[in-house]
């Protein structure tokens, strides 16, 4: 046992690790059907070596920055484990006015750890304002969102850029994606009747495109182009994307050919029923996460760090007659010449 | 300022770091040192640089972070600072001065066929962990220059006629443990580069770590950096001239992280509307 723990703490499996990592971590990087999973095989390897080098080698452990520093590391790696078992996030577009629906999330990543929580979030979208520099330079995001806290209060805070909200843990946070929807309303020919939205594609990104298809309840799929009819963005001012009053109409068609057009308040007969466009709002695209080991992630690496400069300052700052300075065998592991 | 005296002063910077290339080689080959001059040409370098980027920081409003062409500019100023401040700690770190000249001007040629014009920094991007990670980058590509630098020399002066490298024939072991000890420090900042990117990017982007061309090549250095002290703790008998090309090599790898591959990839450090 004794042995096989000495061999599994040799310096030259550490570096057969660190290779093997650095070649994976390209290689995976850049090829998308190998992935970056791959890395977990040389990092589970360097725990392990780490690890057995904790156990094994009495020297090592003597030396209280490197020690630090090879804890803070493990401490690393634990804290990714636990945040990639345990993490999630996911991508939601929330329309102005209209509140949060768990079901509407794309799921971009989850852990295995992780316990679904999202139904018991409840948050709704009041005013989107995003601020341009003249070029289309986006200078700042405030989408404002109102929500109950765990404790059941009712709280609104504005997020954007670095500015995120918490809620039951979940980061909430507003992202560059957004643009503009028209609310619908729909009148069956059997009088049943429902409210919705219809996104177009981000703004101003697509500004020469505010085209997007819809399937009425009625099961008819037509085309909706978004006609804004006054300049929203002037390319060499500054300028503010957010207004909802802004004159607009919406052709409503089949692959390009408009069969009506519909102004704010107006109704077009469709296959089934009747559409009225009820108003233009503003959309959002938020990236909700959860990622409760990412603090101490940071803690672990700076940790780490310290160590390292702990190490530093013994060898190399410290006097050589310091009674501070370490006394090594020259034959000792991890410590003479670094 | 005016873009104009600013590009006068980046051409004068040009100037001088020609001349201090020409001086660090005229005194190469005459057997001098030749450091005393270089050192005064480094700071009106680093003087005419300097007012440079704060004359652009108060006309663009904001840090020289984003382009190409400001990246170099606060290379050159900072590494020019960062080597003079080493080689005053540390006399036998002006052995590689013949190294830095030619590798600061051929950034300064680099610098002036780059296009001036400013790129907003996006309101996402502006947070105190930005400085933090540009910072401690900047002082690890310094201390790695130096310690490169020396590696440099101690090689050529194992190639050379005795006689060219006074003050590593002087002092050779102070000049192998100064190779570390900067190596070393160059370790520890980029580390911290790592951790105060990983914060920064979770605030600008939304995500710690996202496996792109830069992130994955920094690690890469990381690695390298790390790898080459551990493998000097493992291999006791590594010659020394391997240790320093092996140095070089790290830089090497160091330096096209930090210049080539956040241009050549999909603009990782580049706001998305």
């Amino acid at each position: 046992m004794s042995r096989l723990l000495k061999k599994l703490a040799s310096l030259r499996l550490t570096l057969v690790g660190m290779i093997a990592l650095a070649v994976l971590a390209v290689v995976g990087s850049r090829n998308p059907d190998i992935g970056t999973g791959v890395t977990i095989w040389p990092i589970a390897l360097l725990v392990f070596n780490l690890l057995a080098a904790l156990l094994s080698n009495k020297v090592f452990r003597t030396q209280t920055g490197l020690l630090v520093f090879h804890v803070g590391m493990l401490l690393v790696f634990a804290c990714i484990g636990l945040t990639v078992l345990t993490g999630y996030e996911g991508r939601v577009e929330l329309v102005q006015g209209g509140a949060f629906d768990a079901s509407q999330v794309t799921t971009m990543k989850q852990g295995s750890w992780h316990d679904h929580r999202l139904d018991d979030l409840e948050f709704f979208q009041k005013d989107v304002r995003v601020n341009y520099l003249p070029n289309f330079i986006r200078l700042d995001t405030n989408s404002t969102i109102q929500y109950r806290t765990a404790a059941g209060e009712i709280r609104e805070a504005t997020t954007g850029d670095q500015r995120t909200v918490n809620i039951n843990g979940y980061e909430i946070a507003a992202t560059f994606n957004k643009g503009f929807a028209v609310l619908l309303h729909w009148t069956a020919e059997d009088g049943r009747e429902a409210l919705g939205s219809v996104h177009f594609p981000s703004y101003p990104s697509f500004d020469w495109k505010q085209v997007t298809t819809w399937t009425t309840p009625a099961g008819q799929t037509v085309e909706l182009e978004l006609e804004l009819e006054e300049p929203v963005a002037d390319i060499r001012r500054s300028w503010t994307l957010g207004r909802t009053d802004l004159p607009f109409e919406v052709q409503i068609g089949r692959s390009g050919n408009a069969v009506a057009t519909a102004r704010n308040g107006e109704s077009v007969a469709l296959e089934g029923g009747t559409v009225r466009v009820e108003g233009l709002r503003m959309w959002m695209a938020y990236r909700i996460s959860y990622l409760p080991y990412l603090s101490w992630l940071f803690v672990a690496a700076m940790l780490a760090i310290v160590g390292l400069a702990m190490h530093f300052g013994r060898r190399y700052v410290l006097p050589a007659d310091s009674p501070m300075k370490p006394r090594v065998m020259e034959a000792d592991v991890h410590v003479a010449r670094v | 300022m005016s873009p104009e005296f600013e590009w006068q002063l980046i051409v004068a910077g040009t100037v001088l770091l020609l001349a201090a290339t020409l001086v660090q080689l005229t005194a190469l080959a005459r057997r001098r040192d030749g450091y005393k001059p270089t050192a005064i040409i480094y700071a009106a370098t680093a003087t005419v640089f300097g007012i440079a980027i704060a004359g652009r920081w108060v006309r663009e409003g904001q840090g020289p972070f984003m382009t190409m062409y400001e990246i170099l500019l606060s290379s050159v100023f900072s590494l020019c600072l960062i080597f003079l401040v080493v080689s005053a700690a540390m006399a036998v770190a002006r052995a590689g001065a013949f190294v830095v000249s030619p590798l600061l001007l051929m950034l300064c040629l680099w610098l002036v066929n780059e296009s001036a014009a400013a790129t907003p920094l996006p309101g996402s991007f502006d947070n105190p962990w930005l400085w933090a990670h540009v910072l401690s980058g900047k002082v690890f590509l310094g201390f790695c220059m130096a310690a490169t630098a020396l590696a440099v020399a101690m090689l050529l002066r194992g190639m050379l006629s005795a006689g060219r490298f006074a003050r590593l024939d002087a002092a050779p072991e102070e000049a192998e443990q100064s190779i570390w000890t900067l190596f070393f420090v160059a370790f520890i900042c980029h580390s911290f580069m790592l951790v105060a990117g990983s914060v920064w990017a979770h605030s600008a982007w939304g995500r710690y770590w996202s496996w792109d061309s830069l992130e994955t090549w920094t690690l890469v250095t990381w690695l390298a950096l790390g790898g080459l002290l551990h493998a000097r703790a493992t291999f006791k008998n590594m010659p020394a001239g391997l240790g320093h090309a092996l140095v070089v090599g790290v830089f090497a790898l160091a330096f096209l992280t930090f210049f080539g591959v956040p241009f050549l990839s999909i603009a990782p450090h580049k706001g998305l509307m």
